[in-house]
């Protein structure tokens, strides 16, 4: 997966490591999980009524 | 005893901070601008005694109470990680912003206060509604406040003012040069970006409900967050252009990197999800004409005609400039950044995009206001109307996470090095006095 992610930046003036594009998206995963589950469960807590 | 420089495991310590910190935001923005819109439909219930105005405040108050405990856990789990992560560089913002963070607490606490009493005399005051709707506006005032302090500090990382004397530190670090129009920007969001997630929210609860009370009122609570929602989205392309321009003034690289750089595709991003947040909203508007009281046709013709522009706009604004899309993933074609898209460019192409979807879209919420004015039939609106609201809520939160990651990566330039503040302090929290605009922080590390 990391070589591809190296493969695919080939080229680009960004130049991030693997590690960065896989911190990147795990970020992403980690704020909407948060997101979600927190609204998710005030939602749940308040739907009594 | 040196100071610890602690990592975390797999994901770094600086996914750790952008977790906490843009997940807090997601909540905190929600939470000030619902208190805002809630206060301001009790007052409409006041003072028109429509009761779907009453019904509307006083739930989402009662959501908001709810929340809190998320986004206050979030922002108090986000200092404890600075100070560990970070110990180093929060010491310096404590400095610099002693009494901003002093008064950021109070204000929150004053918020939390106000908010817990707004919600719990709801029926104590019943007879003393203006005095109960004043609650709710102050604390909505709190969360502004509070949201004023931090913007500070979130400014002065991307553009540290330029101090010459000890003396002049806090006042010129609190004003910096993008503090006014990065507040404005998130003043103006806040109703935006709440608006869309009530519209959201109405939907899904107008699709799920069979009883047709209840239709009616969801199908009024879509209405509702979306002119919230809308009416305040076209005002920040005006807003965002201040913004960006401190940004160019005062840290040219870091405008460099999100507007044209590697990092432009961001932007990209960003107009891509403005582009849909407009088209659905402008299409619910056109839907929603037809079930007008009061026939009006004309005006819903006029809207039809606003829908084709939006669209037509809103492509102007996402065509890029180069056809180097995604650099740091290898996305580019024809050449990259060597083949120049003619209508990409920011002069005039975009700029007349963004303008004129500003235009459209006050020329299209005028309509919808005037069509409000006699009235809607409610509960009759299709599924799709109503996807689109979902969609409005979904592709809102994207653009909030997307712009939050816009601004902190502008700090990175070429990552050589990446700043926490911009040309002051890196991301290993080391003072660089030789490009740093804030002469008593270089002083302060040559000490």
């Amino acid at each position: 997966m990391i070589e591809l992610a190296l493969l695919l930046q080939e080229g680009s003036t960004g130049d991030p490591t693997g590690l960065g594009i896989f911190r990147f998206f795990a970020a992403f995963f980690l704020i909407m999980t948060f997101y979600i589950s927190f609204l998710g469960f005030t939602y749940w807590i308040s739907k009594d009524e | 005893m040196p100071i610890g420089n602690l990592d975390v495991p797999i994901i770094g310590k600086n996914v750790v901070i952008a977790t906490l910190v843009q997940t807090h935001i997601l909540f905190a923005a929600f939470i000030i601008g619902a208190v805002l819109i809630a206060a301001t439909s009790e007052y409409l219930g006041m003072v028109t005694k429509q009761p779907n105005y009453e019904r509307f405040a006083r739930n989402l108050a009662r959501f908001v109470v709810l929340l809190f405990a998320s986004g206050a856990a979030l922002a108090i789990t986000f200092v404890l990680a600075l100070v560990t992560l970070f110990p180093v560089f929060f010491s310096i913002l404590q400095n610099i912003f002693f009494w901003v963070f002093l008064v950021e607490a109070f204000m929150f606490l004053g918020q939390i206060i106000i908010v817990y009493a707004w919600y719990n005399v709801w029926d104590k005051l019943a007879y003393r509604k203006s005095l109960h709707v004043v609650f709710g506006f102050i604390a909505g005032f709190f969360g502004l406040m509070a949201m004023t302090m931090i913007d500070a500090v979130a400014s002065f990382m991307l553009t540290p003012a330029e101090v010459e004397s000890q003396a002049e530190l806090v006042a010129r670090s609190f004003l910096n040069q993008t503090m006014v129009p990065l507040n404005m920007h998130r003043f103006i969001g806040n109703f935006s970006y709440a608006g869309f997630l009530i519209a959201g929210w109405g939907a899904w609860r107008y699709l799920r409900t069979s009883r047709e009370d209840e239709r009616e009122y969801y199908d009024w609570m879509g209405h509702f967050g979306l002119i919230w929602g809308f009416g305040f989205l076209i005002m920040q392309p005006v807003i965002g252009y201040g913004y960006l321009k401190g940004i160019r003034e005062s840290a040219p690289e870091s405008f460099n990197t999100i507007m044209l750089g590697d990092k432009a595709w961001v932007f990209n991003l960003l107009v891509f999800w403005i582009a849909v947040l407009s088209i659905a909203s402008t299409a619910y508007f056109v839907h929603k004409l037809r079930f007008a009281v009061r026939p009006m046709e004309t005006l819903r013709k006029l809207a039809v005609g606003g829908l084709g522009f939006t669209a037509l706009f809103t492509i102007l604004n996402i065509i890029p400039a180069d056809a180097d899309l995604i650099p740091q993933i290898g996305l580019s074609f024809l050449g990259g950044e060597e083949t120049k898209i003619p209508l990409g460019s920011m002069y005039p192409w975009k700029y007349i995009g963004l303008i004129g979807l500003m235009l459209v879209g006050f020329f299209v919420i005028a309509l919808y206001l005037r069509a409000t004015a006699s009235g809607f039939h409610w509960g009759r609106a299709s599924r799709w109307s109503q996807y689109a609201l979902m969609s409005c809520a979904f592709f809102v939160v994207l653009t909030m996470v997307t712009m939050g990651y816009t601004r902190e990566t502008a700090r990175r330039v070429d990552n050589n090095p990446g700043y926490l503040i911009n040309d002051c302090v890196t991301l290993s929290q080391e003072i660089t006095p030789e490009s740093c605009p804030t002469k008593p922080l270089s002083e302060a590390a040559s000490e």
